[in-house]
């Protein structure tokens, strides 16, 4: 588990790790659909320049970004593959044996590989920068004005809070059981099936009941510290915008209106 | 003045066994008391039912003269703070901080307050180095500490601690005793700990033995020690001073009653 | 001899910046029989140090000797399946591990898995959990709905049900009310006399001098003390070092040694400590 990059948080002081939760999500929904507009390479070239500099910005390595790309690359080989065979357009560029390879095939995977490269880009850099409990608050804030029409955004935050706290929590516990049970000859990679469905079983009843018991001891915790759902509560944690936040969404819209401009009005 | 009055207090959790049956007893507002029983005994239960957590079957419970009822739920669970057995299942918030301010939040403490009563209270259970700290680094005992501080932090009159140490390890034990007896002296808050420690015992203004789901015996220490056949009648132990003592006995050496080791050695010393 | 570390060295994580190491250039050798108590403060590294008795840990550097196996760093071990028979290791609060329908199911599970046939699997299920107190009513019931206690019982019985000759205990008796915990450390000692070698982790100083033959004291990773317990308890300044709460009887022989009061270093348990107290108060007196 200690070689996930995707979605962790890197603890650096850097200006992007300092902006505001709130802007740093918006941005990344805004820039998550310039990337969808058919705004040709002069338009992922812009986008790639924009996207490297916040990444520069935010001291984070290349080196993480292409692990957090390598889990990928086995699906891309095999998207390359499928093309390949499929896409029959455009000019002949190549003949190996009997499969005949166009370059439209080769662009169309080019295209897909740069834009979830950026895709990757993008979300890393706000998802490595963003503390979770921050994340969750600028989630809360963000659908404020969607609690009118039903959306319960305060306990869809707290829920999204009380998971990110107990995962670490969970895969402890998790190392411990199958420690548990491989003391009792609990072997997870051989054995025949039957046996393989009771090892399993054997990790699994543990997990969940004390996945329940922990529940009702949080549930007693809050509820004995005054939580009451759906009730009014102060909050500890404010966000506020701050001159930085402005300058990326204003950067981040006019990305947008680059890209739509590119592709439709060129 | 009572700050808990029970009176045939009865509870089950699976409508067959009664698991608290006609317990009665009070405590004094802003005494110490120790809650003591076997494992399975009703004490955690008895501590639920205080604090308005589980719903009793039938009985009173009446806190600073207030009798609990679902009108009442809310005031009492602002008078009532409890810390419970397990370090890692009471973390809330994600940083020692965060935790600190989640009861204020519910409480609907103005923003500006929070920093000031957190310091506070971080300050009290010592752990004003750890505040941005996340509960993955803390040790057992320093978890414990943050949910005392969350606790206070709420202003109850009474606390209870429901076996707040029995997880942790001797240092861990030993720093929360300590924050408790600092409590006891320092503030007029009514202390409950339910606990399976007989030397703690020795040290309380008050017990509440538990057996069976009944209250066993309801005094002072050595009122609850008096008979040693009766202590181990509820399947406890005795504390050592006492165990020493039954052996002199048999040794012809007849002394007083004595709980603490201290008082054994000075009765020897005359 | 059952159990040698020689230059033992684990560390977690290694080549990543998480890297933390937990158990450094150990070397121990217990022998067998013996009822060994292994203490040190949390992170001292008791944890890591008993789960290389069964490879669920291999250690970094060093070999560690178990039984007639050798388990040396960088060699993937053979014979895993059977160490694991061999050494039972019983996790702390392994009443969490208990998954099965039936108390019986559960406990004949590990002899199960150690290719014991089902009717040879109950037969021993059924003398473990008389063993841990546990009669015959208990077995048709579900494990989840016993009380902690009990729930406790069953998790060892699946553990004796192996028939281990090393058993290793991971603080076996925390949570539980002093009779209980009284109760199961009988248990341990009977099977201590049954001819089993015990390894206990615990941090209770009562039990160690009560029912301990043996001491190894974990300090960061090094194992700093091993000696009997009789002359580990000797020295109540030994422990006051290791931060240690001597025993209650140590420190009342201390207490009353600083009023005068003479004992034998040899006088260790309550009865003759008693003898010896009432003899010189009616002396003195």
């Amino acid at each position: 588990m200690g070689n996930v990059t995707l979605g962790r948080y890197i603890p650096l002081d850097s200006p992007v790790h300092r902006l505001d939760p709130r802007s740093k999500i918006l941005a990344m929904i805004m820039m998550l659909v310039a990337i969808f507009f058919p705004s040709g390479w002069i338009g992922y070239a812009i986008l790639f320049a924009v996207v490297s500099f916040m990444i520069i910005l935010s001291k984070l390595s290349f080196g993480f970004i292409w692990k957090s790309m390598k889990p990928m690359l086995v699906m891309l080989l095999f998207l390359l593959v499928i093309n390949i065979l499929v896409i029959h357009t455009g000019p002949v560029l190549a003949t190996i044996g009997p499969v005949t390879i166009y370059t439209d095939a080769i662009m169309q995977t080019l295209y897909i590989v740069v834009r979830l490269l950026l895709m990757i880009m993008i979300t890393t850099c706000v998802t490595a920068t963003t503390k979770p409990l921050d994340m969750t608050l600028g989630i809360e804030d963000l659908l404020q004005p969607f609690e009118k029409i039903g959306v319960p955004s305060h306990e869809i935050a707290m829920l999204i809070s009380i998971a990110l706290r107990f995962i670490p929590d969970l895969i402890d516990e998790t190392n411990r059981i199958i420690k548990a049970q491989a003391s009792r000859g609990v072997d997870l990679k051989e054995g025949k099936i039957m046996e393989r469905i009771m090892a399993i079983l054997s990790l699994i009843v543990p997990l969940f009941v004390s996945a329940f018991q922990r529940a009702e001891d949080l549930a007693n915790a809050m509820e004995a510290r005054g939580y009451q759902p759906g009730e009014r509560r102060t909050r500890y944690k404010v966000l506020k915008f701050k001159t930085g936040d402005y300058v990326l969404l204003a950067c981040s819209a006019a990305l947008v209106v680059c890209m739509i401009w590119l592709a439709y009005f060129r | 003045m009572k700050a808990v009055e029970v009176e045939n207090l009865t509870f089950s959790y699976d409508l067959e066994v009664n698991a608290i049956d006609g317990v009665s007893f009070s405590i004094e507002s802003g005494s110490y008391t120790t809650v003591i029983g076997h494992n399975g005994s009703g004490k955690s239960t008895l501590a639920k039912l205080i604090a308005g957590l589980l719903e009793k079957k039938s009985g009173k419970i009446t806190i600073d003269g207030f009798e609990l009822n679902e009108e009442n739920l809310r005031e009492i669970r602002n008078r009532v703070g409890i810390v419970f057995q397990n370090p890692d299942n009471q973390f809330i918030g994600s940083t020692v901080r965060d935790d600190i301010a989640f009861g204020l939040e519910n409480h609907c403490v103005p923003r500006e307050e929070m920093d000031d009563i957190i310091n506070r209270y971080a300050e009290q259970v010592r752990m004003t180095k750890y505040l941005d700290h996340e509960p993955t680094l803390l040790s057992g005992g320093q978890k414990q500490r943050v949910a005392i501080a969350g606790i206070l932090a709420m202003k109850p009159d009474i606390l209870i601690f429901d076996e707040a140490t029995s997880m942790l390890d001797p240092k861990g034990k030993d720093e929360i005793k300590r924050v408790i007896r600092d409590l006891h002296r320092e503030s007029s808050m009514t202390i409950i700990s339910i606990t399976h420690d007989i030397e703690e015992v020795t040290t309380a203004d008050n017990v509440v033995a538990m057996y069976k789901g009944k209250v066993a015996m309801c005094g002072t220490p050595e009122q609850f020690f008096a008979d040693p056949s009766q202590v181990r009648k509820i399947h406890l132990e005795l504390p050592f001073a006492m165990q020493m003592e039954e052996e002199l006995a048999k040794q012809g050496l007849k002394l007083d009653r004595t709980i603490t080791m201290e008082g054994l050695v000075e009765q020897l010393c005359r | 001899m059952p159990i040698k570390f020689e230059h033992v060295s684990h560390t977690y994580g290694e080549g990543t910046p998480f890297c933390y190491n937990a158990l450094n250039d150990v070397n121990l050798e217990l022998k067998e029989g013996k009822f060994t108590a292994i203490i040190g403060q949390t992170g001292s590294g008791k944890s890591t140090l008993i789960q290389h008795l069964n490879a669920l840990l291999l250690p970094t550097a060093g070999t560690v000797y178990v039984l007639d196996r050798k388990i040396t760093a960088g060699h993937q071990p053979k014979k895993l399946k059977s160490l694991r028979q061999d050494v039972g290791l019983v996790f702390q609060f392994p009443e969490y591990q208990l998954f099965e329908e039936t108390v019986l199911k559960d406990v004949a599970f590990g002899p199960k898995n150690f290719g014991a046939s089902e009717e040879e699997a109950n037969q021993k299920a059924r003398a473990a959990l008389r063993k841990t107190g546990l009669d015959a009513e208990y077995e048709e019931r579900s494990p989840l709905e016993l009380s902690g206690g009990q729930k406790r019982r069953v998790a060892i019985a699946g553990i004796l049900a192996m028939d281990p000759k090393i058993l290793v205990l991971d603080e076996p008796t925390a949570g539980l009310d002093p009779q209980g915990a009284a109760k199961m450390m009988e248990l341990f000692d009977s099977l201590n006399r049954e001819g089993k070698t015990v390894l206990m982790v615990t941090h209770d100083m009562e039990q160690v001098f009560r029912y301990c033959d043996e001491v190894v004291v974990l300090e960061n990773g090094k194992q700093k003390i091993q000696m009997d317990v009789k002359s580990f308890f000797k020295d109540p300044e030994l422990c006051r070092q290791l931060h240690i709460l001597p025993p209650a009887l140590i420190r009342m022989k201390e207490m009353l040694e600083k009023k005068g009061f003479e004992f034998d270093e040899d006088i260790m348990d309550l009865r003759s400590f008693s003898k010896e107290v009432a003899r010189q108060v009616k002396k003195n007196g």
